[in-house]
């Protein structure tokens, strides 16, 4: 058997841990949990199973990469490495000549901008503030009582979305109550929330950032409507990845077997 | 408790002050309370006063200060005025005068409120650079406050005494200039965080410039054994940090990065230009705070082209510019210094905005290890 180039790339994020096996071509096996109360030690026991999984010791392993932001607590990545790298590799894997990536996740949203082949050449990312990624998208959902998935697969196209004002996502929320109150209707709402989840990422963009096509990535890629308002909102055409939410372990994976 | 090591030495230099400045107080010689890198600590040492810098670089105050002033207001004037009103720094309760600027709004009306408690003595900074009107009106500014320093302290300041008090912190500027141009070396052979220890607080303290002398020193022996390159290089500049908000700093370092130089007035900025020692001595003391580049001036291209200098004498991989929340002025001109920063020195640049409090020091830690991953390549 030839030496195995196996890599492994675990991203602990805010909301789940995505562990990714691959073999310097393609994925051999992928692992999504929740992130939960103890990150570190849900990380390693998920890492350790799909290594038994797979039939693949530990010490077989070319490198394992951590990314996300528990990445400098798991004590068994051989090296750690920031997310917005990670998720440009990610991506140049799917697309090689992308140039630039929109990636809202639950906690934050992040641009990067990047060369073909995956280099990051710039990006910017959301301040401590929840309006502008998936938190935000969560309790809109939670006071309109509609669970997300079922949100998810509508078009929105053809809705033209409510303003919303307020730049705070707690304000945010006081201003939605309102609208209800108003007899608004959920479609315009929701219209207008993704527009404003739109205007917030695309506000992080700055001049140095544009192209005709946006990998657009992260679990709030799931949501059409809010891929729709990004189309918008950047007149660029947005593509959402097969499996939006785990670039960054891929790139991790991708990272580990380049270093 | 004498040590003759300058790195703990500065570690502990507040206490060092607090002796010195507590043992002549009490030999009558009276205290200046500053808040800028624009007070002219000269005419204060003229004046046979010891000008101290109260400005609050810790988060444990900010708290206190926003029970009366808004809570979306820089952490360096929180910082500061809840020192301030919870009479919690003796350089305060020692000051028998507090002397300010009209620089940025938050810190002016600040100085309003402190005014009901205390003397305080505003100095009208005028804000155009470029206007020779303005300076002459800092000039007669400089020239009213000779007049109130005299009949406060009932001296007179000759203008010997200016002289001598320009060539004492001319000589303390050099030698902090001296300190942090060892961040030129490449590879470097002083971190961020040493240099930051030696911005002390009480200008004139003769100990002070003996250990900045052992400092030097001490780290070029240190650093003649030092051959393997750091991480990537920083230019850090923005707004002022201090011991206990030297988060940004910290996180940098953590993250593999070296602090090479900081432009800030916490840095370099207030140290880059002395005092001429010759002519009328306030003319000279106004304009060398006048070419200061705070983003409180406008237009404010002296910050531009001392960036500019730095970078080529430091050889930086990627520029930060720190921006402390509700800083509007720093906030605003970031937009000026990335431009440049990017088209022109063709340099990775990250704008960070935070506060003194430690709740985002994980987010930050992306951005800047992502930062420093693009500039190590
Ligand atoms: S940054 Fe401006 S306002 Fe602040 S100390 Fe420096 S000169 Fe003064
Ligand atoms: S950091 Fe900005 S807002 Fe704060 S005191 Fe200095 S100039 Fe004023």
């Amino acid at each position: 058997m030839k030496k195995a180039r196996i890599t492994c790339g675990v991203d602990i994020g805010a909301r789940s841990i995505d562990i990714i096996l691959f073999d310097g071509r393609k994925i051999i096996d992928s692992i999504v949990i929740n992130t939960g109360a103890k990150p570190r030690e849900r990380a390693l026991s998920a890492y350790q199973n799909l290594l038994v999984k797979n039939g693949i010791r530990k010490n077989k392993l070319l490198k394992t990469v951590s990314t996300g932001y528990g990445r400098n607590h798991f004590t068994d990545a051989d090296e750690a490495i920031s997310e917005i790298a990670c998720h440009a590799a990610g991506v140049a894997y799917y697309f090689p000549d992308a140039e630039l990536v929109i990636d809202i996740g639950g906690q934050d949203s992040k641009v990067i901008g990047m060369l073909p082949g995956g280099k990051v050449v710039d990006f910017g990312m959301n301040d401590r503030c929840a309006a502008g990624t998936g938190r935000f998208i969560e309790m809109v959902s939670d006071i309109l009582d509609i669970k997300i998935e079922d949100i998810s697969k509508m078009s929105f196209r053809k809705v033209s979305g409510c303003e919303i004002n307020s730049m705070c996502a707690v304000f945010a929320e006081s201003e939605i109550v309102g609208l209800l109150q108003n007899d608004v209707p959920v479609e315009k709402l929701l219209k207008g929330v993704f527009v404003s989840v739109a205007k917030r990422v695309v506000s992080l963009m700055g001049k140095s950032f544009s192209s005709r096509e946006i990998i657009f990535t992260g679990g709030v890629a799931m949501i059409n409507g809010v891929a729709e308002a990004l189309e918008q909102e950047t007149e660029s055409r947005i593509t959402v990845p097969s499996n939006p939410q785990i670039t960054g372990a891929l790139g991790a994976a991708i990272l580990a077997g380049k270093r | 408790m004498k040590t003759q090591d300058p790195f703990k030495y500065f570690r502990d230099a507040i206490d060092y002050e607090l002796e010195f400045v507590e043992k002549e107080k009490s030999r009558g010689r009276k205290i200046v309370g500053i808040y800028c890198e624009y007070t002219p600590r000269e005419i204060i040492l003229a004046a046979g006063a010891i000008p101290v810098c109260l400005c609050g670089t810790s988060n444990s105050t900010v708290a206190a200060a926003e029970k009366i002033l808004p809570s979306n207001l820089c952490p360096l004037i929180k910082s500061s005025f809840g020192y301030f009103i919870t009479d919690s720094c003796p350089f305060i309760t020692m000051s028998d005068l507090i002397v300010a600027e009209t620089t940025c709004d938050g810190k002016k009306k600040m100085y309003e409120i402190m005014g009901q408690r205390k003397h305080v003595e505003v100095l009208e900074l005028t804000q155009k650079s470029d206007s020779a009107l303005s300076l002459k009106h800092w000039v007669d500014e400089l020239r009213k406050f000779r007049k109130t320093l005299e009949r406060e302290f009932k001296v007179k300041i000759t203008d010997s005494d200016l002289r001598r008090a320009i060539k004492l912190m001319n000589r303390e500027r050099a030698l902090l200039r001296k300190a942090f141009d060892l961040g030129m070396r490449n590879p470097s052979i002083v971190t961020g965080l040493e240099l930051a220890l030696i911005r002390f607080r009480v200008a004139g303290f003769e100990k002070h410039l003996e250990m900045l002398e052992k400092f030097i020193s001490d780290v070029e022996k240190r650093g003649k054994s030092r051959k393997k390159p750091g991480g990537p290089r920083i230019l850090l500049t923005g707004c002022p940090t201090g011991s206990g908000s030297g988060k940004v700093i910290e996180i940098i370092e953590e993250c593999g990065g070296v602090v090479v130089v900081q432009e800030a007035c916490s840095g370099i900025k207030s140290v880059y230009e002395l005092t001429e020692e010759k002519g009328d001595p306030i003319e000279a003391i106004a304009r060398r705070h006048f070419h200061l580049p705070c983003s409180c001036l406008t237009p404010n291209r002296g910050r531009i082209e001392l960036i500019a200098k730095l970078a080529e004498d430091f050889r930086p991989d990627a520029v930060i510019d720190l921006i402390w929340q509700a800083c509007h002025t720093y906030n605003v001109e970031s937009h000026i210094v990335g431009e440049f920063v990017k088209n022109r020195l063709k340099l990775p640049f990250l704008k960070v905005e935070t506060d003194y409090s430690p709740s985002d020091r994980e987010q930050l830690k992306v951005r800047i290890s992502a930062l420093l991953e693009i500039a190590g390549k």
